[in-house]
């Protein structure tokens, strides 16, 4: 297993307030890792410094060489005086013209190819997405909220999808998400983030975490516990804190 | 070479530069910083009369503080950026105003910088624009596949490692060039028609953005050229002739739309 992107002690301040605090977090290949947390903990900022499109004040991103990384944006923001087609989105700025027919027939897009940028419902828009990140031949997908302004069956045909692309093409996933019951239900592993990183590890073991129960409350923390997730495992176990965690122990801890 | 016939060709390439940079400024909603931009660039008349130097240096040198100057401003946050763009146009205009009568420049004067004056184009102006403009446009081809993808999101487009502010602070030169240049043309007061006006026909009849921005130049291309042709028969002003060609030219196109049942693009 290779680790593809590290964050190191990752701190970062914005108009004198914090938004993360010695965050580290590492993405190994074969890793699908949600980040959730409340509005406002740092969430999209995390995704953003991993991925170097914001420099941390201390800290460091370690991203293997050459690493491909297909992102997703939380949105597009294409006026409606911009006539693009699909076709010419999916190319624009590519190393290579050509569509891949796989990428378009597994995200179910080819009807939309001819179709308008700015025609597209919520659902379809995060399909294109999807595919022209997929066509960078990634290692691993980075998607910022994607299922955010999808209606329910939207999003359970969002996730059942990026569960496909896991599945099929062995690409590491880090999503943020505030879905919370469908994270609990199809995700592996979840890193609960409000500032700094208050617990991570199962679906299951961190919707018993005392952290977890205190920023979401106790009756989401119940409700969650009745999805049971389809890696379940019978371990239960105390869960130890420090302000400072570091992921690839918890994974130690929960898998060794 | 006839002078009248070299300023129409410098006319030709400033619209042709114009047209494509007019399409980023209305798909990234941008109009009133060309507004704000142009009406700046009488400050930049004032100061290459005060310390003696090039009017399109000048110019060039107090829209890209403009431009520095507003992004310093929104990244405070203290105004909304529409009330910034409104406070800082005002503000250059008037000072720019007031330092040019200080400095002894007449009615006339100010009205061709207002307003545009194909006689005060001189065949060294005219090489100028046309050099310019030809640059800018190779600039803008080059940068073209980063700028459009920066125009569906910058996220994305920086992910994908394209240098957005690099790419920013092209467009902006970029646009503080046209103004520098296209002033003796059409005037301070109507140089963002030049930008806006043949992107918002071309949007009516285009499918792709490349279709948008060509068609957008051959419209400002051909407008420009009869307009000034116009002005010379009738000695109207060439800033006002032109832009009203242009609008002309926009409710035909509108019109034609409307009667064919498509309202919407």
């Amino acid at each position: 297993m290779t680790t593809l992107i590290e964050g190191i002690d990752i701190c970062l301040t914005r108009q004198e307030r914090t938004i993360l605090s010695n965050v580290s977090l590492k993405i190994d290949s074969g890793d699908f890792i949600t980040l959730i947390g409340p509005n406002g903990a740092g969430k999209s900022m995390l995704l953003k410094t991993l991925l170097g499109l914001i420099k941390p004040d201390s800290g460091r991103v370690i991203r293997k060489d050459g690493l491909r990384i297909g992102f997703v944006p939380e949105s597009l923001n294409i006026d409606p005086t911009l006539p693009l087609s699909v076709q010419r989105f999916l190319t624009l700025n590519a190393n290579k013209d050509e569509l891949d027919d796989e990428i378009i027939a597994e995200t179910n897009i080819t009807d939309l190819l001819d179709r308008q940028m700015t025609n597209l419902s919520g659902g379809e828009r995060q399909r294109v997405l999807l595919a022209r990140a997929l066509h960078a031949n990634p290692e691993i997908l980075i998607l910022d909220e994607p299922a955010q302004n999808l209606d329910m069956s939207g999003q359970l045909n969002l996730y059942a999808l990026m569960e496909k692309i896991f599945e099929l093409r062995k690409i590491a996933i880090l999503m943020v998400s505030h879905d919370l019951h469908l994270v609990m239900s199809s995700t592996q592993k979840v890193v609960c983030l409000y500032e700094h990183i208050c617990c991570s590890g199962e679906p299951q073991a961190v919707a018993k975490d005392p952290e977890f129960i205190s920023l979401f409350g106790q009756d989401m923390a119940r409700l969650l516990s009745v999805y049971p997730h389809a890696h379940d495992h019978s371990h239960d176990h105390d869960h130890e804190h420090d302000h400072n965690h570091n992921v690839a122990k918890e994974n130690e801890h929960h898998h060794g | 070479m006839d002078n009248f016939l070299i300023a129409i060709l410098a006319g030709a390439a400033l619209a042709s530069l114009a047209a494509p940079l007019g399409c980023f400024v209305i798909w990234r909603r941008m109009a009133y910083f060309g507004d704000g931009l142009s009406h700046s660039a009488l400050l930049g008349v004032a100061f290459s009369m005060a310390f003696n130097i090039a009017s399109e240096i000048a110019i060039l040198i107090v829209g890209i503080g403009f431009a520095a100057f507003l992004v310093f401003l929104q990244s405070r946050r203290i105004l909304a950026t529409d009330t910034l763009l409104g406070l800082l146009a005002h503000a250059t205009l008037a000072i720019g105003i007031l330092a040019m009568s200080l400095l002894g420049a007449d009615h006339i004067d100010m009205h061709d910088y207002l307003l545009g004056s194909v006689a005060s184009i001189t065949p060294d102006n005219a090489i100028y624009i046309i050099i310019t403009s030809l640059i800018c446009l190779m600039g803008l081809i080059k940068l073209w596949p980063g700028l459009l993808l920066m125009v569906t999101s910058e996220d994305l487009a920086q992910a994908e490692g394209v240098n957005v502010r690099y790419h920013e602070a092209a467009l902006m030169i970029a646009m503080a060039l046209l103004v520098a240049a296209s002033i003796q043309l059409v005037g301070i007061l109507l140089i963002t028609s030049l930008l806006i006006i043949p992107a918002s026909c071309a949007r009516l009849v285009s499918k792709s953005p490349e279709s948008m921005a060509l068609t957008a130049g051959l419209m400002g291309m051909s407008c420009v050229v009869i307009g000034m042709l116009v002005s010379r028969e009738t000695s109207l002003d060439p800033g006002p002739v032109i832009v009203a060609i242009m609008v002309c030219l926009f409710i035909g196109l509108l019109s034609l739309r409307l009667i064919s049942g498509k309202p919407k693009v």
